[in-house]
């Protein structure tokens, strides 16, 4: 058993991945609280996708990835405000409009340049082949998120609560809204090595909901989407490693199968408990009324 | 001058490949727009999203179990949709959350499939002496237009002129439960049977753009040409024509574009449908930047030029 658990990390590579995802798992786990807090879950969607052509374009120029990477995210974030305050065209719309024109961007461009092998990396990920400059730019950008979330975080959660009331006690809430879009943009890049695009959404959604499933107190909402997502990182490595399958894909199905657990088996909310706790209120109904029991 | 321009024109459709691209991208642009418009107006963007990400497992299985890929695609697609379903009325998550949790799931368990699928078509082959396909998955997720077999293209034929016909079929309906299924209801309509015809159709236009556009783009398609209507016009057929002409027209130019510059197809096409969306923003007839603008200016002048008017009364 012991042995089952150490194999894997005789090799340095695996090593490597399982602390790069466990660290991009628990940045994008404290993202999640306040993205599910405020709803932009779809959001996050389109900020992954959209750092698509920055990748390409950092890739062109030999800058490094993560620049591209954020300034894009945040551009695409700047055009969905701009397209929603312009026209009629309601709020996801005008998400899945701009997003969609960034990827139709990046593929343009990677179809004109003779290497794609990148494409595949920023699609899926390659954490287990992950170079030592990718891990520092991961670190670095998940480490300023981290930072910053750690300095805004009252006021981001009161933001992300209730923006009139943040705004009324003299909270500069644009200041906070483009704040939370350029701490999602950090957090993608971080996340973009490890697990790719598209993979990115699951661990910007789930953690965060399987938390809010489980408590109403914001900080162990927290505590518990951290846990929940480096669990599901760790138990996704080990999956990845003895199913010889892909290490992203085995992280978020691990991730939401623990939020389903979460779903039938918490405590208090949990449909078990929900279901034992109705049969418990009949049974008493029916004992304090013999009359209706007989 | 005339020559080379018809030249230019006529030449790619020399190749059998670029003729078979031109139809499947019209008839798929036709689909996409009809669907879009109800997107639109339902709001439902993120659940064709949703759906178009969720088909993966589904592919992944059918090529394994020698199904044709469109099944597949549809029952994994329709699973997702029970499952978004179930997970929102059982939560109090918003529908986003739970859209956003159960097609990440969908996805990744599609990525996973993918990935150990060499091994198991080894294990079935070996034990049914058949032996599967290998699944591009770069070909689901982008599509390939100009590469597209026979097979699929049967497959996409049906399966989109079917949802095309369908969405047409029933558009009033559609319509009136799109903007307010309430009056729906209460002049009898069955909504619970529109809400899975309309999911349905979502789901068939995605599984017949798939092989073709792929999923990532799909999304796109099934929201742009709906926008570009309705920046246009308020009525409702109006903007189903709009959305068409739109979609097909890009459809066109995309490939034209592809064909040209020897680019990605579903992205020409995804982008030049983001370009008309902008060009209808800035250039709409009375809703547009530019008519706001005009407007604004000549309501401007209209004030000074009273103001005077009253300056000279008054002196």
């Amino acid at each position: 058993m012991l042995e089952w658990l150490i194999a894997p990390f005789t090799y340095p590579f695996m090593q490597t991945a399982l602390g790069v995802s466990v660290f991009v798992g628990v940045v994008c786990a404290v993202l999640s609280c306040y993205l599910i807090l405020k709803g932009w879950s779809l959001m996050g969607d389109a900020l992954a996708h959209a750092v698509l052509p920055g990748v390409v374009f950092a890739y062109l120029l030999g800058l490094p990835f993560a620049i591209g990477a954020f300034v894009s995210g945040l551009a695409c974030a700047i055009a969905i405000g701009w397209v929603k305050r312009n026209s009629r065209i309601k709020e996801d719309t005008a998400i899945g409009l701009v997003f969609t024109a960034f990827v139709a961007l990046g593929l343009i461009v990677i179809s004109r340049t003779p290497s794609d092998v990148h494409l595949t990396h920023i699609l899926y990920g390659n954490v287990l082949g992950i170079e030592p400059g990718d891990v520092l730019q991961t670190l670095l950008a998940g480490g300023i998120a981290l930072l910053v979330v750690g300095i805004l975080r009252r006021d981001l959660m009161l933001f992300c609560f209730d923006p009139n009331h943040a705004s009324a006690i003299g909270l500069n809430t644009t200041l906070l809204h483009y704040a939370l879009l350029a701490l999602l943009a950090l957090t993608v890049v971080a996340a973009l090595q490890a697990v790719g695009v598209i993979l990115v959404i699951a661990m910007l959604i789930t953690p965060g909901a399987t938390g809010y499933l489980l408590t109403s107190r914001f900080d162990r909402m927290m505590a518990l989407a951290i846990g929940a997502a480096a669990l599901a990182c760790v138990l996704g490595v080990y999956a990845s490693f003895y199913l010889d399958a892909s290490t992203g894909g085995c992280i978020v199905v691990t991730q939401a199968l623990l939020f389903f657990a979460a779903l039938l088996f918490g405590p208090r909310r949990g449909l078990l408990a929900q279901a034992i706790g109705r049969r418990r209120a009949q049974r008493a109904a029916g004992a304090r009324s013999p009359q209706r029991a007989v | 001058m005339l020559e080379t321009l018809w030249h230019w024109v006529v030449d790619p459709f020399q190749f059998e490949f670029m003729v078979k691209a031109l139809g499947v991208g019209v008839l798929i642009g036709a689909v996409c727009a009809v669907l879009s418009c109800f997107v639109t107006l339902k709001g439902w963007s993120l659940m064709g999203d949703a759906l178009a990400h969720a088909v993966l497992p589904g592919v992944a299985i059918a090529y394994l179990v020698g199904a044709p890929f469109v099944i597949g695609a549809f029952i994994s697609g329709m699973a997702a949709v029970l499952l978004i379903g179930w997970t929102s009325a059982r939560t109090r998550l918003r529908a986003d959350a739970a859209i956003g949790i159960v097609f990440t799931a969908f996805f990744g368990l599609g990525l996973v499939l993918v990935s150990v699928m060499p091994r198991m078509a080894e294990w079935v082959s070996a034990r049914f002496g058949y032996l599967p396909p290998l699944l591009d998955i770069r070909k689901v997720l982008f599509g390939n237009l100009l590469g597209v077999a026979d097979a699929d293209l049967i497959q996409t034929a049906i399966v989109g002129g079917g949802a095309l016909l369908l969405a047409l079929l029933f558009r009033r309906d559609l319509l009136l439960f799109c903007f307010d299924p309430n009056h729906a209801r209460a002049i009898g309509l069955n909504t619970r049977w529109l809400y899975g015809l309309l999911l349905s159709l979502l789901a068939l236009t995605i599984v017949a753009a798939l092989q073709t556009i792929g999923i990532v783009l799909v999304v796109a398609m099934l929201i742009a040409p709906g926008a570009i209507g309705s920046l246009l016009t308020d009525r409702f057929d109006r903007m189903l024509l709009l959305a068409t002409g739109a979609s097909v027209v890009s459809c066109v130019a995309g490939i034209y574009a592809s064909y040209y510059l020897v680019a990605s197809t579903g992205g020409c096409i995804v982008f030049i449908q983001a370009l008309l969306f902008m060009v209808a923003l800035a250039l709409a007839p009375r809703r547009g930047l530019l008519a706001q603008f005009i407007n604004r200016r000549a309501q401007h002048n209209a004030g000074i030029i009273r103001a005077r008017r009253a300056d000279t009364q008054e002196g």
